[in-house]
């Protein structure tokens, strides 16, 4: 839930910004938790040796106390027949496509958070409540949180996910990259249950490594790129694959960090609370200058 | 009794320490380029500079199918199923189809075969992840050829689960393997591959020719073949079979046929509208190969390098050994009477040419062969 309500929000941001006008700025420049570590972690998917068992599924939704139902009944391979999201029930998917270059044997494909570099999301958030932290994972705060959804808009994967269906204390939901987890020096759940080692969990530059490795050594397997080395400015999760990453849904982006330009020129308007002082000098000039004519309406009438 | 112990210590260690120091000094002496597994130039034991494990053509250990064992029990891993008794027989002699023990054997230079947990580690949580662990390994071997066959994904598929004293019917019956053989392979004669190829969509491949005749042993162009390449393995779907894209360079494609055949050899040698025909030694060459020649291995002749040097047809090119002493002139069909054994060679085949007609006029006026004979013509 938003740990706040919309009210609490609005009556918090009242009260800050008399404050702010009033005396500091010194609020307005304390930003969301931002780490980009060298030691970072991230997960390399191997989309030629996956299986499509959604094994992952299963881990994930048990860690994360979600409606996670009998680890047999995911042998069910209708469900890869058409092609899912992750959701606020299901903060991981597989799905699957025809095979890729020299091979007949169908291409699975994991979907989650990518954990970007630098993630839209944390920019985007209003609140702050979203961080990218030390260890490389994009997470949130539930009690800052306040629902308005613009992570959901801002993400260039469309990852965010809303518990609509809830009436009361509604959530964003997405993949923590196992957070809680991963702090207490476990392996996210996902990378923990995969059979095949798809999911090869290590210091993102180490992946970056290996996964060159894995092309040189096996050019007719893999196409030439890592999905995510680049992408929107690097992501935690980078992919391989045996065919083009568009046939397999994932969205074509430039180098360039998603927040980009959009964030500078937000956070340079809106640094020292511009906006609120630039409002009320102006409110403050067009009453002056009113004010003044009247005056002088007042005199020539005299 | 603790005395015991040390002297046992002593000896495990020793015999440890002279294995690994055999395994060293066998693994130098290998035809193998050091590179291949080192990155240094001086690699030592403390820094050997290893190279990630590669899957080349490096294991030594050879075993027929039929020499290694029939089951063999995987039990490392998992608390939640019952142990997994792979067929390796079987395994392996549809492994000597296309690559041989080191399909799954990759990367065991010398010694005994090691196992598995030798390099893959049985932790996912570990240093060196650019190794798959070991369930990563164990699955990715057996899933790329089970998801083709049996199209099942699902643990339980191959995996019986475990169960608390229960009697159940286990699902796969892995000992029923135990005492099956692969059927032997049927080879092909000729095989007619469809290119795109605007220099002629179809390639003759005499199949027989090059094992048989050029004497090419089934890994020198056969590797990594999966099961579909013989079997229909739409068997168990209502899909047709899949055409695999082949997306290989012009240099992949051609790689296996340019090892021997040159580069720039005319496309239309093997590309053309229609079949071509096999090899036939005395169209191409004008030399038919009789009697003798006939079951000669090409490399007889024109040796073991490929591609194979061209040679004249005189017999002294390759039986340059033979003189008057050690030849026995039966085996050409004709055996030489008491007076004519004694002549010189070049008495009848003029100035040693073997290829022309014998003369009898050194001696007989009016004689000729084969109307008259220095000898009696027998049957070889």
């Amino acid at each position: 839930m938003p740990g706040k309500s919309r009210r609490d929000f609005l009556k918090n941001s009242i009260a800050g910004g008399i404050a702010a006008t009033g005396i500091s700025a010194s609020v307005a420049n304390a930003g969301p938790k931002n780490i980009l570590s060298a030691d970072r972690m991230g997960v390399l998917v191997d989309t030629t040796v996956c299986v499509g068992c959604r094994n992952c599924e299963w881990a994930c939704k048990t860690a994360h106390n979600l409606d996670s139902g009998d680890l047999n009944s995911y042998e069910e391979r209708k469900i890869l027949e058409s092609k899912r999201r992750p959701s606020e029930h299901a903060l991981t998917v597989v799905n699957e496509y025809t095979h890729g270059k020299n091979s007949t044997l169908p291409v699975d494909v994991k979907v989650q958070c990518m954990h970007c570099d630098h993630p839209a999301c944390v920019s985007a958030c209003i609140v702050g409540a979203f961080s990218k932290q030390e260890n490389g994972a994009v997470i949130w705060d539930t009690d800052m949180c306040i629902g308005c959804r613009y992570c959901m808009a801002a993400c260039p994967f469309q990852i965010p996910a809303f518990e609509y269906n809830k009436a009361i204390n509604p959530l964003i939901m997405k993949c923590d990259f196992c957070f809680d987890r991963t702090k207490e020096e476990k392996l996210p759940a996902c990378v923990g249950i995969c059979p095949t080692e798809t999911l090869t969990y290590g210091p993102r530059t180490e992946l970056i490594r290996i996964a060159r490795e894995r092309i040189k050594r096996d050019p007719s397997r893999y196409i030439d790129h890592i999905y995510g080395e680049y992408e929107v400015g690097g992501t935690a999760w980078m992919y391989l694959a045996s065919k083009n990453f568009t046939e397999l849904d994932f969205p074509l982006l430039s180098k360039n960090p998603a927040p980009g330009v959009s964030e500078s020129i937000q956070h340079g308007i809106f640094a020292y609370f511009v906006p609120p002082v630039s409002l009320y000098a102006l409110l403050g000039g067009i009453m002056w200058l009113s004010k003044r004519r009247k005056e002088m309406e007042g005199e020539e009438k005299i | 009794m603790r005395t015991n112990i040390i002297a046992l210590s002593v000896i495990i260690f020793t015999y440890c320490m002279s294995a690994q120091q055999m395994r060293i000094e066998k693994h130098s002496k290998m035809n193998i380029d050091c590179k291949t597994c080192h990155t240094c130039d001086v690699p030592t034991k403390a820094d050997p500079c290893l190279t990630e494990c590669p899957r080349e053509k490096i294991a030594t250990v050879y075993q027929k199918p039929e020499q290694t064992p029939e089951l063999i029990k995987i039990n490392q891993l998992s608390d939640r199923y019952e142990p997994v008794y792979f067929s390796h027989k079987l395994h392996a002699q549809m492994a000597a189809i296309s690559d041989g023990c080191e399909n799954c054997h990759h990367h065991n230079t010398s010694g005994p075969i090691l196992k598995c947990n030798k390099c893959h580690e049985v932790s996912r949580q570990r240093e060196d992840v650019g190794i798959p662990d070991l369930k990563g390994a164990y699955h990715r071997q057996c899933m790329d050829c089970h998801r083709e066959w049996s199209h099942e994904t699902g643990c339980n598929s191959c995996h019986n689960l475990k169960t608390d004293g229960e009697k159940s019917s286990p699902k796969f019956d892995y000992k029923k393997y135990a005492g099956k053989d692969h059927p032997d392979v049927v080879v092909p004669s000729v095989i007619n591959y469809k290119t795109k190829s605007d220099r002629g969509e179809i390639v003759t491949f005499s199949h027989n020719d090059h094992t048989k005749s050029f004497g090419l042993k089934c890994t020198n162009c056969h590797k990594h073949e999966s099961c579909s390449k013989c079997h229909d393995v739409s068997h168990k779907t209502s899909e047709k079979p899949k055409e695999v894209k082949t997306e290989l360079s012009f240099e992949q494609q051609h790689k296996n046929c340019i090892n021997c055949h040159e580069k720039n050899e005319q496309c239309n040698r093997c590309h053309g509208r229609e079949n071509i025909e096999p090899f036939n030694h005395t169209k191409k060459t004008g030399w038919a190969l009789n009697r003798h020649h006939e079951k000669l291995a090409c490399s007889k002749c024109h040796g073991q390098k490929i591609p194979y040097k061209k040679i004249d047809n005189k017999c002294s090119s390759c039986h340059q050994a033979w003189n008057k002493e050690n030849f026995k002139h039966s085996i050409t069909g004709l055996q030489l009477d008491e007076t004519h054994i004694e002549l010189s060679c070049e008495d009848c085949h003029l100035e040693g040419n073997f290829e022309l007609k014998p003369s009898c006029n050194g001696c007989h006026e009016n004689f000729s062969y084969p109307n008259k004979k220095p000898g009696q013509l027998i049957r070889n």
